[in-house]
């Protein structure tokens, strides 16, 4: 009960939070933006008469909810490190740690009100790709599940990562190295060959850093309902688990830092 | 039955990477009884809300043992019998009163039925009635403090740490909360409150702790404290310039008025002086003892060293 009223106060700060408006008002801009090449193949396509390519149009969905997808790593990442701090700072802490609570269940608390944001998100994401297969005459072939699940994931770990550089330094200085951590992660994922980085770097950074591709759900959008069904259960909970184990590993890190930290505003 | 707060020998240090570090406490050690009402006094940067904080468990300190309740600071057993109202009190702006209470309720354990009940209850005693509507963004200064009053109430708790709890109000506002620290204090619950408004604490408390740059200087009972920095006051119908010149020199207030002259001695030299008097062809019309307020002691005992840097 406890940590569930910290869940959801801290989302419903989120709700409130100014950042958050400003970043909707950004995901609509990019949304409408990247709209447009599908409005224009659709016009094309209708006049000239020709059938369209469902193909093209879930490569073109699968380029947006990628980048939307994106976004929404960054917001994880930002979400998490604004969640605990900026109690700190405004002294909103005190009198709830002062409550009979574990400061495990207050940053457990604050995790989840994150991860309820993310689920807000994800939805938010899951109808749009919806939408804009039923703009484009498309289908979207894998099931809803994947959409949902997958991006969690990832964002459970994202969020995991801030929220334990967050326990040690400014969210600022947190959210820039999450920065730093989702490029590198790019950099090296498998099938990326960057000619200015020599081989035992990306192969040391690949070991290091969570492999967030693993837990993509962009490339569901994108394959056939044949390729599809190959993809066999175990293969979703050997990547999932991967993902949850991450976010297990940094949550508890940072559970073990924060209980250790000073909560004063000086 | 434990002290409801121990200290012994406490020692913080505010440290930092690019500059010497601040001993905000040092050597700290007190304790304040079940039931007793103790005022805590310092001035600014004198060490209070770090006292507070750690004794809450928001900070660690660096060396010394710290109890409340018989347990260790920020352990949940203590912290289900403490009502705690931090300085500066920041709230959720986005909720409005009975939802925060409602959080808080949840947060302490309480049940929705005695959460129900118990909070109308508060809201009248915080004299938010008609404001339940209104977010706590928009209310006054004194409105939150209430409402920090009020939460800390809550779960009845046996231990009250308030710091700073009228920083902010009005009069009636401080009226108010007086009223509300004076039925805690018939009820036998343990204050502990840190305040500037020293007048007020003298009508309550029967124990202070007052503390500068991290120090101890004084504790103990209120009325021991105030006796023995009190005066005698001896009223004569005249003074010779002669004899007020030598009281003076020897440390004596004179204050002139009717019926007559009052001269403030030590109780020390009292009979001295007395004589003096009479043998200086003054009539004594009477003598009683001055007890010292809290304000004169306070800033005997922290004016002087602020002199003294």
């Amino acid at each position: 009960m406890k940590i569930r009223a910290i869940a959801f106060l801290t989302f419903s700060g989120f709700l409130r939070n100014k950042l958050m408006i400003l970043f909707l008002v950004l995901f609509g801009i990019v949304v409408l933006l990247m709209m447009t090449p599908l409005l224009a193949m659709k016009s094309q396509a209708a006049a000239q008469g020709l059938p369209h390519t469902e193909t093209v149009v879930l490569s073109l969905i699968g380029s947006i909810m990628s980048t939307l997808s994106g976004f929404g790593s960054l917001l994880a990442a930002w979400a998490a490190a604004d969640a605990v701090w900026s109690d700190i700072r405004s002294g909103t802490i005190l009198a709830v740690v002062a409550r009979p609570i574990h400061r495990w269940q207050f940053l457990l608390g604050k995790f989840l009100g994150v991860q309820l944001l993310m689920v807000a998100y994800v939805l938010m994401m899951l109808a749009l790709s919806y939408l804009l297969a039923a703009i484009g005459g498309g289908h979207i072939h894998p099931a809803p599940w994947l959409l949902i699940v997958y991006p969690l994931v990832r964002y459970a770990l994202y969020s995991g990562l801030a929220m334990l550089l967050a326990t040690l330094m400014h969210p600022i200085v947190s959210f820039a190295i999450m920065l730093v951590i989702m490029v590198a992660e790019t950099i090296v994922a498998p099938g990326g060959n960057p000619w200015y980085l020599p081989a035992w770097i990306k192969t040391g950074l690949y070991a290091v850093l969570p492999s967030p591709n693993l837990l993509s759900e962009t490339r569901y959008l994108t394959i056939t309902e044949a390729s599809l069904k190959s993809t066999s259960p175990l293969h979703h909970l050997t990547a999932l688990a991967y993902g949850l184990d991450w976010a297990l590993v940094f949550f508890l890190l940072a559970a073990w830092l924060f209980s250790r930290r000073s909560l004063s505003r000086e | 039955m434990p002290p409801a707060i121990e200290f012994r020998r406490v020692t913080k240090q505010y440290s930092s990477r690019f500059s010497k570090g601040v001993t905000a406490l040092a050597d700290v050690s007190f304790e304040v009884e079940a039931g007793e009402v103790c005022g805590f006094l310092g001035p600014n940067g004198a060490g209070k809300t770090t006292c507070i904080n750690t004794l809450m468990g928001f900070l660690f300190a660096d060396s010394g043992e710290v109890a409340v309740l018989g347990y260790p600071p920020g352990d949940v057993r203590a912290k289900s019998q403490i009502g705690f109202v931090p300085e500066n009190f920041a709230f959720h702006p986005f909720l409005t009163a009975p939802k925060l209470l409602r959080f808080h309720a949840t947060l302490a354990g309480l049940d929705s039925t005695a959460a129900a009940a118990r909070i109308p209850e508060l809201i009248a005693k915080a004299q938010l009635y008609g404001h339940e509507d209104l977010r706590i963004g928009r209310y006054s200064r004194g409105m939150v403090q209430r409402l920090g009053i009020a939460q800390a109430l809550l779960a009845d708790p046996q231990l009250l740490v308030l710091d700073e709890p009228t920083s902010g109000l009005d009069p009636a506002g401080r009226k108010d909360v007086r009223e509300i620290l004076l039925a805690l204090k018939s009820a036998g619950k343990t204050v502990f409150l840190s305040s500037h408004i020293l007048a007020e604490l003298e009508q309550f408390a029967d124990r202070v702790i007052i503390v500068d740059r991290g120090k101890l200087v004084r504790e103990g009972p209120l009325s021991e404290l105030l006796d023995r920095g009190g005066r005698v006051a001896i009223l004569v119908d005249h003074l010779p310039e002669e004899m007020e010149r030598f009281l003076s020199e020897r440390g004596a207030a004179i204050e002139h008025g009717a019926p007559g002259v009052r001269v403030l001695v030590d109780p020390a030299m009292k009979r001295e002086a007395v004589e003096r008097l009479w043998a200086a062809g003054c009539d004594v019309i009477g003598m009683y003892p001055v007890r010292s307020s809290l304000e004169d002691l306070f800033l005997k005992l922290v004016g002087d060293r602020e002199k003294a840097r």
